[in-house]
């Protein structure tokens, strides 16, 4: 193993001084990252496309990311929040009708050819505006992206677009991927949706169904002297028990996205050589929503929606359905965000006589069995915690006389029954907060959206004055203006409720200690890792 | 000595009889149990024998433990019954029809009793509760549509044998119609071996009905021994008891009803060996 590794160190230019550095014994040497070594973690779904240009989401860029870079990474330090990834500098014009993007010089394909902004383009107008999930709100208006030179694109915006929200939707939905691997055939279709090719620190290896992911490192990367690791296993544990064990046995040194359930991680962190890691996950945000289906008259009443507001003991969630791994929440923007959180809104303290009195006000009498009326509860099925709180949404609304019969779907029927057949009174959803509300969060309360559009408003909520604000929000581009706008929308979805924001979470990674440089960046488990490494 | 006396004398089904007498008993109790099982009672995660208004502690999110069992109690044995008495009910009669009436209605009713048969019965209930939608009623037929084969194959058995007797001849004599032949004078001569089924059957339509709560196909409104494991199951490494005390509560109540059952079939074969 090891003349293999240093075998393949001979191959990197100019690394004589490395060598030495990594020919000393690595006594004390913890904090220095040291070259070499597997890392193998937990995966717990194995998303089939991976193309993460197509397909936005966690699940897709914890494995791709790796692979595919995007224009810049979010930064905890950095400018704007962004740390330079395929970009080296980005500029909007005044009118916010284009946006200039300097590219990094002397990267390369993982098949060789040369990266261009030529790619830039291709992935922004054929993949990024007509087939991401996200990308086709916020790339909406792009017309077209001019490429002077080689290291130059420049895009074109039909409608003045805000710059402050293409610079926020950088780190999550400006995968590059090439172009004259995707310019033949349908895109798909293509086979790199499933071996993807990038230009990042690793490339992939295989893929074994149920049992792995295997990534190799890129020697030819444009990091200096990175990526450190040689390569990346994703050990399929689909049984979220397994991932606490498996660490305890050293099969895995890394369980990321909360693999360990919550309940566990007070006694694995006791553990000698593990440790529990909340950092890393700033820029991943879950917001605990209850969703509401308008077209159900009593729900249709705001007292009525004030009145479940009030019945939910937020700090209860927190403490016990979250065991304190989460934030009460007070709107649609969670109290992390930097840049657009107030505080300032109308806020429902748990008060179960207030809650009854609402009810008893807006009409709904209770009766001889004690209850006022029932209704369907559909909580999403994606993790432990939104299907507890179901549990203990369905006590909540007990306490004030309103009883819900709890409905369990898997994913697919889930969706179906909220997004597409609205065959619900309350769900229980977990949408993401993706450092802008413009980007998945006003689709959850703004009217007009088809039926069918996962984590979007399909309660039949129509708010002519959110509509409009949420309108002109999208079109205004000076950025503290437009932050005043986004504001105002948290004090009017506060006021008006046409969904309860509960709590707000985000995950737990539990590592060997001698993983180094995790959660450097406020979106780690899905960042390239370029920088990560094995100590001892 | 009489068949009850018999009964007392053998251990195991006196033990499988004070095992069921129990599970009924805790049933019964649970209609009486004041409130909601689910209700949120303490706080959360409390272990069992340290507050003993909550003998049994609380599970994730502070519901008592112990109320959760006893309303599980009723669901297990509300399933488990109506089950076995569906799937009995369904198989006597295929049974009956299939082995009277002989010839082409035989082969029908027998092949589909045969493709019933051939699909796991688990697998059946599985694919039918996530099609139709877990609540009890649903989960009941799921069981039931597994298990109707065996008794319809043992009726059918039985009532070849039956249909061949002088008092069947009989009524055939004095002008029956042959289906109330069939229901008034076959059937309830071939029940009994079909009766000494009942009590596996049982016992395996709680374990199923455990097996699919487990899997999260339940019915959500309601608390059974097999959601309280799968929920106990994401703790399991700190607060086991969560899904110990169900699961032994699962063991006692088929090992009672298995016993019992037993017990009952030995006593009544051996009164019939001695007539």
């Amino acid at each position: 193993m090891s003349g293999f590794t240093i075998s393949r160190r001979k191959m990197l230019a100019g690394s004589a001084i490395l060598l030495a550095s990594t020919a000393m014994p690595n006594f004390g040497w913890a904090q220095t990252p040291k070259k070499g070594g597997r890392l193998v973690l937990a995966a717990d779904s194995e998303p089939r496309n991976l193309n993460p240009a197509i397909v936005a989401s966690n699940g897709v860029f914890f494995i791709s990311s790796k692979i595919v870079e995007t224009l810049a990474e979010a930064s905890f330090d950095g400018k704007d929040g962004l740390a330079p990834r395929l970009a080296l500098g980005w500029e909007g014009a005044a009118d916010g009708l284009s946006a200039t993007f300097k590219l990094r010089d002397g990267v390369r394909w993982h098949d060789g050819k040369p990266f261009t902004s030529a790619d830039v383009a291709f992935s922004a107008l054929q993949i990024w505006k007509p087939l991401q999930n996200l990308g086709r709100t916020v790339f909406k208006d792009l017309a077209s992206v001019e490429t002077p030179d080689d290291l130059t694109a420049v895009f074109r915006f039909a409608k003045p677009t805000p710059f402050q929200l293409i610079r926020n939707a950088l780190p999550a939905l400006s995968s590059v991927v090439p172009k004259h691997i995707y310019e033949v055939g349908k895109i798909e279709d293509n086979p790199a949706n499933t071996a993807p090719i990038g230009t990042g620190p690793f490339k992939f290896g295989e893929y074994k169904a149920g049992q792995y992911y295997r990534l190799t490192k890129n020697t030819d990367y444009w990091g200096k002297d990175e990526p450190y690791l040689d390569e990346i296993i994703y050990q399929v544990l689909p049984d979220r028990t397994s991932a606490a064990s498996a660490l305890e046995a050293e099969e895995i040194q890394l369980a990321a996205f909360s693999a360990v359930p919550l309940a566990d991680l007070d006694r694995i962190s006791r553990v000698p050589g593990l440790k529990v890691i909340t950092k890393g996950y700033e820029g991943l945000t879950y917001q605990l929503v209850v969703e509401i289906n308008h077209r159900r008259k009593e729900l249709a009443d705001l007292k009525v929606r004030r009145a479940i507001a009030h019945a939910i003991d937020k700090d209860f969630v927190v403490k016990t359905v979250f065991l304190g791994y989460a934030a009460t929440a007070t709107g649609p923007v969670p109290k992390n965000d930097p840049q657009f959180y107030t505080a300032d809104v109308p806020t429902y303290a748990f008060d179960v006589a207030k809650a009854n009195a609402l009810l008893d006000e807006a009409g709904y009498k209770k009766g001889a069995d004690g209850n006022r009326f029932s209704l369907r509860l559909l909580p999403a099925p994606y993790f432990n915690e939104t299907k507890q709180f179901g549990d203990y949404l369905r006590q909540a609304l007990a306490a004030i006389g309103i009883d819900a019969q709890l409905v369990n779907n898997d994913s697919a029927a889930h969706i179906k029954a909220v997004y597409t057949d609205h065959a619900f009174d309350l769900a229980v959803g977990p949408p993401v907060f993706r450092g802008d509300p413009a980007i998945s969060t006003t689709i959850l309360v703004q009217s007009g959206i088809p039926d069918g559009v996962p984590f979007s408003n399909q309660g039949g909520y129509k708010n002519d004055a959110l509509d409009a604000l949420i309108a002109k929000a999208s079109e205004t581009l000076d950025t503290s203006a437009r932050t005043d706008l986004y504001k105002e929308f948290q004090k009017e979805v506060a006021a008006d409720l046409p969904l309860i924001n509960v709590a707000e979470w985000s995950f737990i990674s539990v590592a060997r200690d001698t993983v180094g440089n995790i959660a450097n960046n406020p979106r780690w488990a899905v960042s390239n890792w370029a920088d990560t490494y094995l100590a001892g | 000595m009489s068949p009850a006396r018999r009964f007392l004398r053998t251990p195991e089904a006196v033990a499988g009889a004070i095992l069921l007498a129990a599970l009924i008993a805790m049933a019964l109790v649970a209609l009486l149990f004041p409130g909601d099982p689910q209700a949120i009672a303490g706080p959360a995660l409390l272990p069992p024998f340290q507050d003993w208004s909550l003998p049994l502690g609380t599970d994730r999110l502070g519901r008592d433990v112990l109320a959760e069992l006893f309303h599980g109690a009723r669901a297990s044995l509300a399933v488990g019954l109506a089950a076995a008495a569906a799937a009995l009910a369904i198989g006597s009669v295929v049974g009956t029809l299939a082995g009277f009436a002989g010839g082409l209605v035989d082969e029908v009713l027998m092949r589909i009793t045969d493709a019933f048969q051939t699909v796991p019965s688990f697998l059946l209930a599985l694919a039918f509760v996530s099609v139709v939608g877990p609540s009890l009623g649903v989960v009941v037929i799921a069981i039931a549509l597994g298990t109707w084969p065996g008794p319809a194959r043992i009726a059918r058995a039985e009532v070849l044998s039956i249909r061949e007797r002088d008092y069947v001849a009989s009524a055939r004599a004095i002008g029956m119609h042959p289906l109330e032949i069939a229901f008034r004078e076959v059937l309830p001569n071939a029940l009994p071996p079909v009766l000494a089924m009942s009590s596996v059957i049982v016992a395996a339509a709680i374990l199923t009905e455990a097996a699919l709560s487990f899997l999260g196909l339940g019915d959500p409104n309601r608390v059974t021994w097999g959601g309280m494991i799968a929920e106990g199951r994401a703790v399991l490494r700190t607060a086991p008891f969560l899904s110990i005390v169900p699961g032994i509560a699962l063991v006692l109540t088929v090992l009672g009803v298995y016993l019992a059952g037993e017990g009952i079939v030995e006593t009544t074969a051996v009164r019939r060996g001695l007539s």
